[in-house]
């Protein structure tokens, strides 16, 4: 990635990320929004973070190439998640997977 | 995590006590992500400079980590849709807090927003009942903290990150921390089946170039959820 391309990322993300925190506070303070919207946005956040990870868990070339241990690991990390509550054990159960079955494997 | 509302005098310290407290719960898992994004960043194709950047700047974890490793295999535009798409529910956040600022000073309403991260909103949507100047020293006490927490953990993530052995796999570290974070944010079923449809999606459509399964997914996701959303209000109301 050039330093251009790299900087406009930047600039734009960092004015786009303010701007969505921003907007509705100095714009809306005194208003609502209608339901149908509010609904649509607190599901925007699941569907996205979704769709992240199994992008950067499965790669470009497919499931096929996942291997035994990365998805065993997401899916301890999974587990780990709704047990604990805590981005923590998160990490921990998932890399402490990763790095167990791929010592095996 | 602890709610109060002790009455503002000019005698009140700058530094809210009782907000360092609330956020220590919440701050502490955010340290090995930074840490993480810490170490992506030295293995992205993103310059370092820039990628260190994205923590004072950004400061928004799934976004900054998004930058940073789809760089050099997306395309910019598609890094900026993916960014802005993640960062959409700052809109909700947006909304939620506005009657919190109604009654703050305008510097307040341009400045806090710019630290309005989940934890933030976490902590500061059930400050309302306090008057508006305990509001504004709660915000900016645990806000500011958090962003110099983040600001501390990228930066050592960025530098133990070169020394770290390859086979220690912390390249697969992210898409774990991301599985983490959408079981955070299901919180109801359409919430579920919006992260459900959406990661079906992308895993159909992961072949598309510059990563676009990742907004089709989003978008898919998103919309399976408005619809479960309206087949439910439609029961309710039989």
């Amino acid at each position: 990635m050039s330093l251009s391309a790299a900087l406009l990322v930047l600039a734009v993300a960092t004015l786009g990320t303010y701007f969505a925190r921003s907007s509705l506070i100095l714009l809306l303070a005194d208003r609502t929004l209608p339901v149908g919207v509010e609904r649509a946005l607190t599901n925007v956040g699941p569907a996205v973070l979704a769709a992240l990870t199994i992008n950067l868990a499965v790669g470009s070339d497919g499931l096929g190439s996942i291997e035994l241990a990365e998805g065993a690991s997401i899916l301890v990390a999974s587990v780990v998640t709704v047990w604990k509550r805590s981005l923590i054990w998160t990490f921990v159960a998932g890399m402490a997977t990763l790095w167990i079955l791929s010592a095996l494997t | 995590m602890t709610v109060t509302s002790a009455d503002a005098s000019d005698r009140t310290p700058i530094v809210d006590r009782q907000a360092l407290a609330d956020l220590l719960p919440v701050a502490v898992p955010a340290v090995p992500f930074g840490f993480v994004i810490g170490l992506a960043i030295t293995e992205s194709a993103m310059p370092a400079w820039v990628g260190w950047l994205t923590a004072p700047l950004v400061f928004a974890g799934a976004a900054q980590l998004a930058m940073i490793t789809l760089a050099g295999s997306a395309s910019v535009w598609a890094i900026i849709t993916a960014v802005l798409v993640i960062n959409t529910r700052h809109l909700m956040y947006s909304a939620a807090l506005a009657p919190s600022f109604r009654q703050q000073p305008t510097w307040m309403r341009w400045f806090a927003p710019f630290l309005l991260v989940d934890q933030v909103f976490a902590l500061a949507s059930i400050q309302s009942h306090r008057s508006p100047l305990e509001f504004r020293r709660y915000y900016l006490t645990m806000a500011i903290a958090l962003w110099l927490v983040w600001n501390t953990v990228v930066p050592l993530g960025m530098l133990i990150g070169p020394v770290v052995p390859e086979a220690w796999r912390l390249d697969y570290a992210p898409p774990i921390m991301f599985a983490g974070l959408t079981l955070f944010a299901v919180n109801k079923v359409p919430a579920g089946v919006a992260a459900i449809v959406g990661g079906f999606v992308s895993l159909m459509t992961v072949g598309l170039r510059d990563r676009l399964g990742i907004v089709v997914g989003a978008v898919v996701g998103v919309l399976a959820a408005a619809l479960v959303e309206q087949a439910m209000a439609n029961r309710a109301t039989r």
